[in-house]
């Protein structure tokens, strides 16, 4: 095992697109939350949500109880605020799109305008804060779905936000859930109305860019009555030496028979191979199965970011409805990741599932962090946990807390774990068949996280396979 | 928490001046930090602070060590035994063993009797600690015959805290079974234990606690050891009947190739709350550990179990192992567990399991098909379950003396 000798892979996408851009003012102030809701032309109501989101921060403090600890963030020192100069104006078709931008989604792999006639996603790609273009708008239009972003939303369908919003994530939630209330710059708005099933997977590409911006975004994805949407999320950021601060809020909302399928491949710039520099990613994600036999299902692919500390969560409130979440997280050199789920089993028979495989390397630790919960009035409750870690080397640390509270005697909480590094069998026998360590290794890898790669859609699964290669290369010898 | 205990200091019969000054700072200190709660990560899942107040209006220091009965003594077998009465040695009779192998002492100093962690506690029991025991097996003695410590309390313990403190040593190759076994009147009383366990290189020790009847006591023991290499460290947690137990094990495994067992099989009953919170560390290769926790809840009881199993980075070849298992049997009971590992060396096998659930009623229904009534079917299948925790027990007769106390706790619930 030559873990010390691992060839830290340039980051591919380390790149920054020189554009002006304009800035609320520095600092989290009242000032700053009034500039945002008056660019993004807010009405009085929601500029009101973000007040009191804001008022309530004050009472709040940054958490410490989790392993990963980071430099003190100077929340004063931040721009809340920034978006592409060229959004004043907004296209009306591809060809009016700033060019700069679009060679920023070439570089990132978006053809844009060959999205349509190639892959048949639609792309809400976010450039910074504000989505710039939204494709196949005409097809999704037709079915009545709704997808665009967040701001849009706020002045369009104000009736379906103020439902929804902060209905799963309330306003006072932990630190960084309340923060990102109190000053979320965009993300998407997806609504797909009763009995629609969504034709084509959505998406959307999260870049950040512009120095010590910190981004917060904001999904909201409701699906109504017997619907269904597949949703992805990919993420690529310039390479940078500074920190930044990424703090989403996720929501989902999936009403009776409804099914919501969310996939997250997050390759953001973890750091150089000493640890400076790299994204923290303090993402709050939560679904929320209000409807009877509805379904939600998380799927993610952590193998970038400095910092990975989130736990993509379903409250199981609908009789008979279903959780599962299933995850890889790959960390070498100095990254951490602590990530994991919840599952609050409240309805009836409901059932979740939780298959977790974490990879550990270089000088990196991961942390499995979950609980399965399952209330006094949940009948007939199931829950599976499975949680898996490899260790390449003895400076890494691989960690596994689960929490499981079981209070009624007709559900079964199973949960296992198991640590282990590679086989020095299953290596050998990969050898003797002609294969060289690495091509081994990511071969031992893939099988290893198989169960989770063949939950992503096939846009992602090919991209993702190759990411956990690519993480990994060089790390046995 | 000055107004729930009542603490007289001057009840205590201090050597010196240092000494009392000691115990006047660790009170103030535990006063001021108080039980724990539910925020102590720690105590996440036992809110040792609301249990107390709702169970206690005040909480005095105890003097009371007057006793006159005559114990009644387990006869399944023979045996050494050391008495303590609310917590203070008593008497020993070690008459299988020979002359100065074993060494058997009240214990009075408490210096250097430090906890692995910061514990609230802990203070409390620095504060007020009347010592307990000091036991000895010198080297290569293997003992006889068990040493039974019947831990008595008395009926005029009501609203009264004891605070104690023990020391085992187990010198290079010697082996001893020690078993503990409470006696509990009716009264309501806190029961505050600090033990320290030192395993030297080769030994064996192999701890059972027992409780003997249903018990009022609300019972708090920390136990922090060492192991030295190639030694072995055995302990079998039956203390069924206690209204509350929380029993923590620290145990660094500091030498190659020793080995940890903690076995646990607990029928916990109305109003019964029991917690077993466990961190074993391995530090040095080659180690073994294994922790096999096994919960029957009925009516409203609690069962957690926190376990948690470090690997310094220099422990390759570790074999740790937890499991921890519960039958609930009524909607009432719950089962919470926190099975946690914590890993930096890569060639070991670490794993846990942790399963709640009821009863399968296929099996039921296989027995009754067999002509066996659904409550005895459910006492045999209970009986199944928690028997698979004493492999580890050779000894005979021990066995099934202890097989017989678990089937008494089920006849029980």
């Amino acid at each position: 095992m030559k873990s010390e000798e691992l060839k830290n892979q340039e980051y591919k996408y380390g790149f920054t697109t020189d554009i002006e851009n304009i800035r609320a003012p520095k600092g989290l102030t009242e000032k700053t939350i009034k500039f945002i809701s008056k660019i993004k032309k807010e009405p009085k109501w929601m500029l009101d949500w973000r007040m009191k989101a804001f008022n309530r921060l004050k009472a709040l403090k940054e958490p410490s109880w989790q392993k990963p600890k980071y430099p003190k963030i100077d929340y004063q020192n931040l721009y809340y605020y920034s978006a592409p100069k060229s959004i004043k104006d907004k296209p009306k078709s591809l060809a009016e799109v700033d060019p700069k931008l679009i060679e920023t989604y070439n570089k990132l792999g978006i053809p844009l305008n060959e999205q349509k006639r190639l892959s048949g996603v639609a792309v809400d790609a976010v450039f910074d804060s504000v989505s710039v273009a939204t494709t196949f708008k005409g097809e999704l239009d037709k079915k009545g779905i709704i997808f665009c972003p967040i701001s849009e939303a706020i002045q369009k369908h104000p009736d379906l936000v103020k439902k929804y919003l902060g209905s799963v994530i309330p306003i006072s939630d932990h630190y960084f859930a309340t923060l990102n209330s109190a000053v979320f710059t965009d993300g998407s708005f997806v609504y797909i109305p009763p009995n629609t099933r969504c034709p084509m997977e959505l998406s959307t590409y999260f870049r950040i860019n512009a120095s010590e911006t910190g981004q917060f975004e904001r999904t909201l994805i409701i699906a109504d009555k017997g619907s269904y949407v597949s949703y992805l999320e990919g993420c690529t950021a310039p390479m940078r030496d500074e920190n930044q601060l990424h703090a989403a809020n996720v929501e989902l909302v999936a009403l009776d028979d409804a099914e919501i399928k969310y996939s997250t491949v997050q390759n953001w710039y973890p750091g150089d191979k000493d640890g400076v520099g790299g994204i923290y990613n303090f993402v709050t994600k939560r679904g929320a199965c209000k409807g009877k036999n509805s379904k939600i299902s998380w799927t993610q692919v952590e193998t970038g970011s400095a910092i990975t500390w989130k736990y993509p969560s379903c409250i199981l409130q609908g009789d008979n409805s279903v959780g599962e979440f299933y995850s890889i997280a790959i960390t070498n050199n100095h990254q951490k990741a602590d990530t994991g789920t919840k599952m609050i089993h409240l309805g009836k028979n409901t059932k979740s599932k939780i298959i977790s495989k974490g990879i550990s390397a270089g000088h990196a630790d991961n942390t499995y962090r979950g609980l399965v919960d399952i209330s006094a009035k949940a009948k007939n409750s199931r829950n599976y946990t499975q949680c898996d870690s490899l260790l390449m080397g003895n400076k890494c640390g691989a960690h596994t807390v689960p929490y499981i509270r079981n209070k009624n005697s007709s559900s079964t909480v199973e949960h296992e774990a198991t640590t282990s590094k590679i086989n020095e069998d299953q290596l050998f026998y990969c050898n003797q068949r002609g294969l060289n360590q690495e091509e081994a290794v990511s071969l031992i890898v893939n099988g290893f996280c198989k169960e989770v790669l063949q939950q992503l859609p096939m846009e992602f699964a090919v991209e993702a396979q190759k990411l956990v290669s690519i993480s990994l290369e060089g790390s046995v010898g | 928490m000055e107004q729930l205990f009542k603490i007289d200091l001057k009840k205590i019969n201090t050597s010196s001046q240092k000494e009392s000054l000691e115990r006047k700072k660790n009170l103030e200190l535990f006063f001021k930090t108080g039980l724990p709660n539910k925020k102590d990560e720690n105590w996440k899942f036992t809110d040792l602070n609301s249990i107390i107040n709702k169970n206690f209006k005040k909480i005095l220091n105890n003097n009371e060590f007057e006793f006159d009965k005559k114990i009644e003594l387990i006869n399944d077998f023979d045996h050494n035994n050391i008495v303590l009465v609310n917590g203070t040695f008593k008497s020993c009779d070690i008459q299988f063993e020979d002359k100065e192998k074993v060494k058997i002492e009240s214990l009075n100093s408490l210096e250097d009797f430090e906890c692995q962690k910061n514990n609230n506690l802990h203070f409390l029991n620095k504060a007020l600690s009347l010592g307990g025991f000091n036991l000895e097996v010198q080297k290569d003695y293997k003992c006889k015959k068990p040493i039974i410590i019947y831990n008595y309390f008395t009926s005029n313990l009501e609203n009264k805290i004891i605070n104690n403190s023990n020391n085992i040593k187990l010198h290079r190759n010697s082996e001893l079974t020690l078993i503990e076994y409470n006696i509990g009147e009716k009264s309501k009383f806190l029961k505050n234990t600090f033990e320290k366990v030192n395993i030297d290189e080769g030994a064996l020790l192999k701890n059972i606690i027992l409780q003997k009847t249903k018990c009022n006591g609300f019972f708090y023991k920390n136990i922090s050891g060492s192991q030295g290499y190639n030694s072995s460290y055995q302990n079998f947690i039956l203390s069924s009947g206690l209204k509350f137990n929380r029993i923590e094990i620290d145990m660094n495994l500091n030498k190659e190739n020793c080995n940890c067992f903690i076995l646990s099989g607990l029928c916990l009953g109305k109003k019964e709350h029991q917690e077993i919170k466990t961190q074993i560390n391995h530090l040095a290769p080659n180690c073994k550990s294994y922790q096999k926790i096994k919960n029957v809840l009925e009516y409203d009881s609690n069962g957690v179990y926190q376990g948690k199993i470090f690997v310094k980075d220099i422990a390759q070849k570790t074999d740790a192992y937890q499991l921890s298992k519960a039958l609930i049997l009524h909607d009432e009971a719950a089962f919470n567990a926190k099975p946690e590992l914590e890993i930096y060396a890569d060639d070991v096998k670490c794993s846990h399991g942790s399963t709640s659930g009821s009863i399968d009623m296929d099996a039921i229904h296989y027995l009754m098909t067999r002509g066996i009534d659904k409550a005895t079917a459910k006492k045999l299948l209970i009986n199944g379950f928690l028997n698979e925790i004493f492999e580890n027990i050779h000894e005979e007769k021990i066995k099934v003396f202890l097989q017989k106390i678990i089937k008494e706790q089920i006849n029980g619930i």
